[in-house]
C-alpha cells in the first residue's frame, strides 16, 4: 500500500546503477519506505524488538548485497524475501534451540473448520466495535498468535499491499499456497478477534 | 480458495491499526533503523560481491603467472651458445674414413669384446 512512492520518486524501473548517487537515493527512499513495517513484521515473528531489529538489519544488508543492482519495480517482493528469510532461519533457530514455543496451539495450521470459520455476511466484522487501544492490543495478540506462514501472508497481501504473485514471491511458495495461508490467517483473526467483542 | 467475505471492514481497520503502530515507534527505536539502513546502504561501495573481488584478483593472478610462464619458455638460452669440444671438431672436419668410424660405433664396441686375434 505505501511501498510504491519511492518507486515513482527515484527511478524509472530500469536497471540501477550501483555507487552512483540516485541509486544509492533510490535504496535510501526505499529502505524508508519499509523499514518500520519490516520491524512490526519482525517483532511479531519473535516477540522481541532487539531480535527484530537485528532480523531487519540483516535482511537490509542482505538485501542491499544480492538485489541492490535489480530494477527499482522488483525491490519490494524481493526485500520482503530476504527479511521472510531471515524470519524463517529464526524459527528454524529457535526450534533446534529448544526455545521455540509454539504459538499456535490454539490456531491449528491445518484443523480449522471451513464451516464454523466461515462469516455472517450481516456482521461488521471483528475490531468493530472495540476503542483503537485495546483494537490495536487485540490484532497485534491475535497476530502473534497466528502460525508464521498464515502471519506473513496476511501481512504481505493485507498490510504491504503485495498482490499475490508477489507475496508467493516473498514467500517462496506457490500462488495458491499464499490463498490457503491467506484464507486461513483471515478465519483465524477473525475468530480471535470476535472473542473481543 | 476464495478469501472469506465481509472482510474488507475489518481489515481496513486491521491495516489502518498496523500503520499507526508502524508510526508511532519511538525515537530510539528510528535512530537503530536509520543506522542500519545507512550501514546496508553504505556496504556497496566497501564490501559489495567480495566473491566478485576475489575472482578478479585471482584471474589476474593467473594470467601474470601465465605471462611469466611464457616468457621464461620463450627467452630461454639457445643451445648454439654451448661450446664446440675438441672431439665435435673432429667430426666435422674429418674424411670420409672417420665419419664410417662413427657410424659404425656399434660395430667397433662388439669387436672389442672379441677374444683376442692377433691377426685381426
Amino acid at each position: 500500500m505505501v511501498a510504491e512512492n519511492y518507486l515513482m520518486a527515484a527511478f524509472d524501473g530500469g536497471s540501477v546503477e550501483l555507487g552512483t548517487s540516485g541509486q544509492t537515493r533510490a535504496l535510501e527512499q526505499f529502505l524508508r519506505g519499509v523499514e518500520r513495517r519490516a520491524l512490526r513484521m519482525a517483532e511479531f515473528a519473535t516477540d522481541s524488538r532487539e531480535e527484530a531489529l537485528d532480523l531487519v538489519q540483516d535482511a537490509m544488508f542482505g538485501f542491499v548485497r544480492h538485489y541492490g543492482r535489480h530494477a527499482g519495480t522488483e525491490w519490494p517482493p524481493l526485500f520482503w524475501r530476504v527479511l521472510d528469510s531471515r524470519l524463517n532461519d529464526w524459527h528454524r533457530r529457535q526450534r533446534v534451540r529448544g526455545r521455540w514455543w509454539f504459538r499456535s496451539s490454539t490456531v491449528d495450521e491445518d484443523g480449522d473448520d471451513p464451516i464454523t470459520a466461515a462469516p455472517d455476511p450481516r456482521e461488521p466484522g471483528p475490531l468493530a466495535r472495540l476503542a483503537d487501544g485495546e483494537a490495536s492490543a487485540a490484532l497485534e495478540a491475535a497476530l502473534r498468535r497466528l502460525p508464521l506462514r498464515q502471519r506473513q501472508a496476511f501481512l504481505l497481501r493485507m498490510w504491504e499491499g503485495l498482490d499475490v504473485a508477489d507475496t508467493a514471491k516473498a514467500m517462496r511458495c506457490s500462488e495458491g499456497s499464499v490463498k490457503t495461508h491467506l484464507w486461513r490467517a483471515l478465519a483465524n483473526l477473525r475468530g480471535e478477534l470476535e472473542e473481543h467483542r | 480458495m476464495n478469501e472469506p467475505r465481509n472482510d474488507e471492514a475489518w481489515i481496513a481497520r486491521a491495516a489502518a491499526l498496523l500503520d499507526e503502530s508502524a508510526e508511532n515507534l519511538d525515537a530510539a527505536t528510528l535512530s537503530r533503523l536509520n543506522q542500519a539502513r545507512h550501514a546496508a546502504i553504505a556496504q556497496p561501495q566497501s564490501a559489495l560481491r567480495p566473491w566478485a573481488f576475489g575472482a578478479g584478483l585471482a584471474g589476474v593472478a593467473v594470467a601474470v603467472l601465465g605471462v611469466a610462464v611464457g616468457l621464461h619458455r620463450f627467452d630461454a638460452p639457445v643451445p648454439a651458445s654451448v661450446p664446440l669440444q675438441a672431439g665435435d671438431i673432429d667430426v666435422v672436419t674429418s674424411d670420409d674414413d672417420t665419419l664410417d668410424l662413427y657410424e659404425n660405433l656399434d660395430f667397433y664396441a662388439w669387436l672389442e669384446t672379441q677374444p683376442g686375434d692377433s691377426n685381426g
